[in-house]
């Protein structure tokens, strides 16, 4: 099937930090990889890398077979890569309904996209015309997730959902996230073990900007001292 | 609504607002009441055209983080070409051939960048050609330019200086000079001149800005063409019927005329606007201090620009017709009434109040607030200027050009500065110094309101106009303070000081302004 986004050896710097000191990540059409890692690693500058928010200085990106470093954000966006921010970055000057209409990437794609996002997410039907700033961490994380799924989207970049949830929201949230894999790709950030092993099919592992090791999911799930090595947790 | 929430979360804000307004209520006690009505009237009229210098710069700043320290004498600029466009449409209609033809050469960018993309130069010469054809461009249109026949004021030359122009359309005695002949080259030479520079310097800006960026195979479709023939058209028409034009315009009901050279000011405040982003804010994003920096001496250029072309001493611009009676009839009594004999006051509560200061400006104001409002909360393009606010970054993930955004915002805030110099000209007069006072006002209403909140924009500029006209209103009355035996009279210094007064005050009280939030 192929490799839906290809990272091949990427440096990024922010500022003079050498953040990224040659990371390597392989995400297959339709698979969901978790990129693992401690906080600090570069977990999170590796999505930014992808969308250009903070482009990489030497490396290539490829995504569907074409070259994306050094495009405009935008640009890359509009190829159909969504993303799912670490903090949310929903707008709270604008309601729920205008968070999502904004997203839009052609006039209807709202409409057509209602159905199934209310379907993983009941709660957002009844928030529509609240403003963002109303709505609690879980509803704002679901509008986070809700939001990426508007427009067609080939590839999800989903940082950190279920980081400051209460469980039984973790649960809705990783429910979402296997119902919405099944039409698109995701390459998911997560901290918590716990769900990215319930959730993944791949993993591939970042330590102080580089990629440390890869793999299948299920293997890594067994190998309980490499879990503890590299994520330092059980 | 939740009326009980909202009032708790704003309970500062309320009550800073409710002791501001009686205050202004108690201000009633010390004067007559129809003093009192033609004060608050004078004070909405200067918080419109406050407003409409500071909004631009809280859309400017809300969105961008740049604060355009040249607003004020884009203001300015509004003002003097207005005053042009009204005055003068001869030197308009002139200056208008040449501008348009070196456009043509512009508008056809996206051309040059499709057939850049055939030619490499290497090394160097990729450098060096580009910036060769902008200086042989830049010359050929400073050639032509110089030899292009402008029928103009001059500044030194009192019987056909603008203070002379204005004082006799005034009197209605004024004459167009006669146009000024081609000598010694041909027009089509300078014509050409104009339309070949143009294109050359187009051409040299399109292949530096291509260096070093992916190269776009997208091919153009046929807009930059309709653009471009456009223009070359509308050119070659008015060069063509020049004269007719000029006097048609001139010959115009003055009313007309106004709304005519607010439109074209407007026009050309917002096409002004997006140049001025596209080329000098844009390449300095990433480094906001540059920015200031620039927009200060674009400041400084504006004036000096100004300065040489129409002179260093301040002039009038007669009021339009619509605003100008003063004999039979006048002052009116109801605004029907105004509008009928067209006169320059009118009485209200007793007072006497000016029809174009107080209910045209006032009119203008309220129109562009309601437009506004309704470009922000109700569009498309309204709902990204509001989510870009807060976070642009994440707008532009979500696939939206921003950049294009700040180009149109930067051009709409200039566009609202130019309108307010225009609509101010009639009242307050011309002259080089009008920029500095209104950005200072626009500035201390959007510490009052909320640096980059709009409606902020429109209080703070209102409580900055009220402020302003209540104490010079006392500086003729004075103000019975309980422990004085003599009224208080604020000498003129004391305005501009009372107004930044206020601002400390709520800044006290709320310090991210009225309506601003701590991010």
């Amino acid at each position: 099937m192929g490799n839906l986004l290809e990272i091949r050896d990427i440096h990024t710097y922010i500022g003079q930090f050498h953040i990224l000191e040659g990371v390597s990540v392989e995400v297959p059409q339709g698979s969901i990889v978790a990129m693992l890692g401690r906080n600090g690693a570069g977990k999170t500058t590796t999505l930014k890398s992808v969308l250009g928010l903070t482009p990489p200085s030497k490396g290539t990106i490829i995504f569907d077979g074409q070259a994306i470093q050094g495009m405009r954000s935008f640009d890359i966006a509009n190829l159909g890569i969504g993303y799912v921010p670490e903090h949310r970055a929903i707008f709270g000057a604008l309601s729920v309904y205008e968070n999502l209409l904004l997203a839009e990437r052609k006039k209807g794609d709202l409409a057509r996209k209602e159905d199934f996002i209310f379907t993983l997410f009941p709660d957002l039907k009844r928030l529509m015309k609240l403003s963002g700033t109303r709505l609690s961490g879980g509803q704002q994380q679901m509008l986070a997730v809700a939001r990426a799924l508007v427009p067609d989207n080939k590839l999800l970049l989903i940082d950190e959902p279920t980081e400051g949830l209460a469980p039984v929201i973790i649960e809705q949230m990783m429910a979402a996230i296997e119902e919405l894999s099944s039409e698109t790709t995701v390459l998911l950030v997560e901290q918590n073990f716990a769900v990215a092993g319930k959730l993944a099919s791949e993993y591939t592992i970042i330590e102080e900007g580089q990629s440390v090791k890869n793999g299948v999911m299920a293997d890594l799930r067994e190998d309980k001292a490499a879990v503890h090595r590299y994520l330092g947790a059980a | 609504m939740d009326f009980a929430a909202t009032f708790r979360n704003n309970r500062v804000r309320i009550f800073t607002l409710l002791i501001l307004a009686m205050l202004f209520f108690a201000a009633v006690q010390g004067m007559e009441t129809k003093d009192w009505v033609i004060t608050v009237m004078r004070g909405l009229a200067a918080g419109a055209v406050v407003f409409l210098v500071a909004s631009g710069l809280s859309l400017i700043f809300g969105l961008m983080d740049v604060l355009n320290l040249a607003h004020g004498e884009i203001f300015m600029l509004g003002a003097f070409i207005g005053w042009t466009v009204y005055v003068r449409p001869d030197t308009f209609f002139d200056v208008l051939t040449p501008i348009l033809l070196v456009a043509v050469g512009f508008a056809l960018t996206p051309v040059w960048n499709a057939v850049l993309g055939r030619w490499e130069f290497k090394g160097w010469l990729a450098k060096l050609v580009p910036w060769l054809a902008i200086l042989l461009g830049l010359a050929m249109i400073v050639f032509s330019f110089a030899n292009y026949p402008i029928t103009k004021w001059h500044p030194d030359d009192f019987g056909n200086s603008p203070i002379t122009n204005a004082l006799e359309l005034g009197q209605g005695i004024f004459v167009l000079p006669e146009p000024l002949p081609f000598e010694p080259f041909h027009p089509v030479v300078v014509l050409m001149g104009l339309l070949l520079g143009g294109a050359l310097m187009a051409m040299g800006i399109a292949a530096l800005s291509r260096h070093g960026k992916p190269t776009t195979t997208s091919k153009p479709d046929r807009l930059p063409y309709v653009i471009a023939g456009s223009l070359l058209i509308m050119a070659l028409l008015i060069f063509v019927a020049n004269d007719a034009l000029s006097s048609w315009l001139f010959e115009m009901n003055s009313t007309w005329r106004f709304f005519i050279a607010m439109a074209v000011t407007t026009l050309f405040g917002g096409l002004l606007g997006g140049l001025i982003e596209s080329t000098m804010i844009r390449p300095l994003y990433d480094r906001p201090i540059y920015q200031i920096m620039l927009t200060l001496g674009i400041g400084f250029i504006i004036v000096e620009i100004t300065r040489a072309i129409w002179g260093r001493p301040s002039f009038t611009m007669p009021k339009p017709a619509l605003w100008a009676n003063t004999g039979e009839g006048c002052p009116a009594t109801s605004l029907g009434e105004a509008l009928t004999n067209q006169c320059s006051t009118m009485l209200l509560f007793d007072g006497r109040i000016r029809t174009y200061n107080e209910i045209f400006i006032i009119l203008i104001g309220i129109l562009v607030l309601i437009g506004i409002w309704l470009l922000i909360q109700r569009t498309r393009l309204g709902m990204i200027i509001r989510a870009g606010v807060q976070d642009s970054e994440m707008v532009e993930a979500l696939g939206i050009n921003v950049r294009r955004v700040f180009t149109l915002v930067f051009a709409v805030g200039v566009a609202l500065a130019t309108l307010g110099g225009v609509l101010a000209a009639p009242s307050t007069g011309l002259s080089l110094e009008m920029g500095v006072s209104v950005l200072l006002l626009a500035l201390v209403a959007l510490a009052i309101g909320g640096l980059s909140s709009f409606p902020g924009a429109a209080v703070g500029a209102v409580l900055v106009g009220l402020m302003q006209q209540f104490i010079i209103k006392y500086g003729g009355i004075g103000i019975n303070l309980p422990f004085l035996e003599e009224p208080f009279k604020p000498s003129p210094p004391l305005v501009p000081a009372s107004v930044v007064l206020l601002m400390v005050i709520i800044l006290l009280i709320l310090p991210n302004g009225l309506f601003g939030r701590s991010d």
